[in-house]
């Protein structure tokens, strides 16, 4: 995965306390996914990032969004902290091997440091329970 | 070309009305196109209304009310040119000032012909309470309520009557001067009015 530098630079005061961190890359894996797991995928990405940033100490999930995209459609998912309601949307098409993946984590309240870690470690795990290989095809 | 604003902080439901909006100006024979500013150098924003086949420039790199307004200018410019809009509609960061886009687009509105609609700051009435009790996010709410002239209390379908009733207070005594709408991109509930604004209201600059 590639990181970006997408951090807010503090140069209007109204973004005090607000950080962000996204990344973009390809993942595949073997066996073909369908669209429902890849569905429960991106559901499960959201709900793992927001859980560890509260955990962290985030005052407020800003917002999360992810957008995944390949050869047969594509999702959005998004949330704003609460389980219960992580949308994913978009056009589902046939099993696929590999995807685009782009994640953004916009928080309110924790260090940027902090939203990179709670990105990345969310990002990977979910990855691998799902037995996505990360970095293929990465993205320089 | 008519600029607008649909402002607001994160997660208000900015691209959800921005998506149904644009569709409802198409259907009247206007001709949009939008401008999208997502926080952080991953544009997933711009790349979900492509899908929706909107006509949609994205602008990365920093926030446009403050680090990259110059890219805004110069884009602007380029889509009054190339493209012709009727309206262009700006969906900024969740953390930008609306007054600061304004500002900076008015050096470029004296060099094409551009005029100003409203700026429609959404409010999101399920998460209202939670925004005014921390101190820096009450700051930038508050400061993106002044800069409006239209308050949409947005996710009014999810919200009880008594947390509608209470951001509408509160948003009313931010910025006496707006005029203050429920809606529910959603469901629908409201988008007319905001329709009827975008095609309707200029103002000045």
């Amino acid at each position: 995965m590639k990181p970006f530098n997408g951090f807010i630079k503090p140069k209007s005061p109204a973004h005090e306390e607000i950080n962000s961190y996204g990344l973009s890359g390809s993942v595949a894996r073997k066996k073909a996914i369908n669209y429902k797991e890849l569905r429960r995928f991106a559901a499960e990405l959201m709900t793992t990032i927001s859980q560890s940033l509260l955990r962290y100490g985030a005052k407020d999930i800003g917002h999360i969004k992810a957008y995944i995209e390949h050869d047969n459609g594509f999702l959005h998912a998004d949330t704003l902290g609460d389980p219960a309601d992580v949308t994913v949307k978009g056009r589902d098409g046939e099993p696929v091997n590999h995807f685009r993946l782009v994640v953004n984590s916009v928080i309110y309240g924790v260090a940027k440091e902090t939203v990179i870690e709670a990105t990345e470690s969310s990002v990977t795990s979910v990855l691998l329970k799902y037995r996505f290989e990360k970095d293929l095809n990465r993205e320089e | 070309m008519k600029l607008v604003q649909i402002a607001g902080y994160l997660g208000s439901g900015k691209t959800t009305l921005i998506l149904a909006l644009s569709k409802n100006l198409a259907e009247e024979g206007i001709k949009v196109a939008i401008l999208v500013n997502d926080v952080g150098e991953v544009p997933v924003d711009g790349k979900v209304m492509e899908e929706y086949g909107l006509a949609v420039k994205d602008i990365g790199g920093g926030c446009i009310c403050c680090q990259v307004a110059g890219n805004m200018r110069k884009t602007l410019g380029l889509l009054a040119k190339n493209y012709e809009p009727d309206v262009t509609i700006i969906e900024p960061t969740g953390v930008a000032v609306p007054s600061a886009i304004k500002e900076a687009v008015g050096l470029e509105a004296s060099k094409t012909k551009i005029t100003f609609g409203p700026i429609i700051v959404l409010f999101d009435t399920t998460r209202a309470e939670k925004f005014l009790n921390y101190d820096t996010l009450k700051r930038l709410v508050s400061t993106q309520l002044r800069d409006a002239d239209i308050i949409a209390l947005n996710k009014v379908d999810a919200a009880s009557k008594e947390k509608i009733k209470d951001s509408k207070e509160s948003a009313h005594l931010i910025n006496p001067k707006a005029k203050i709408m429920e809606l529910s991109s959603h469901t629908g509930e409201g988008l007319g009015s905001i329709v009827d604004a975008v095609r309707d209201l200029t103002v000045g600059d």
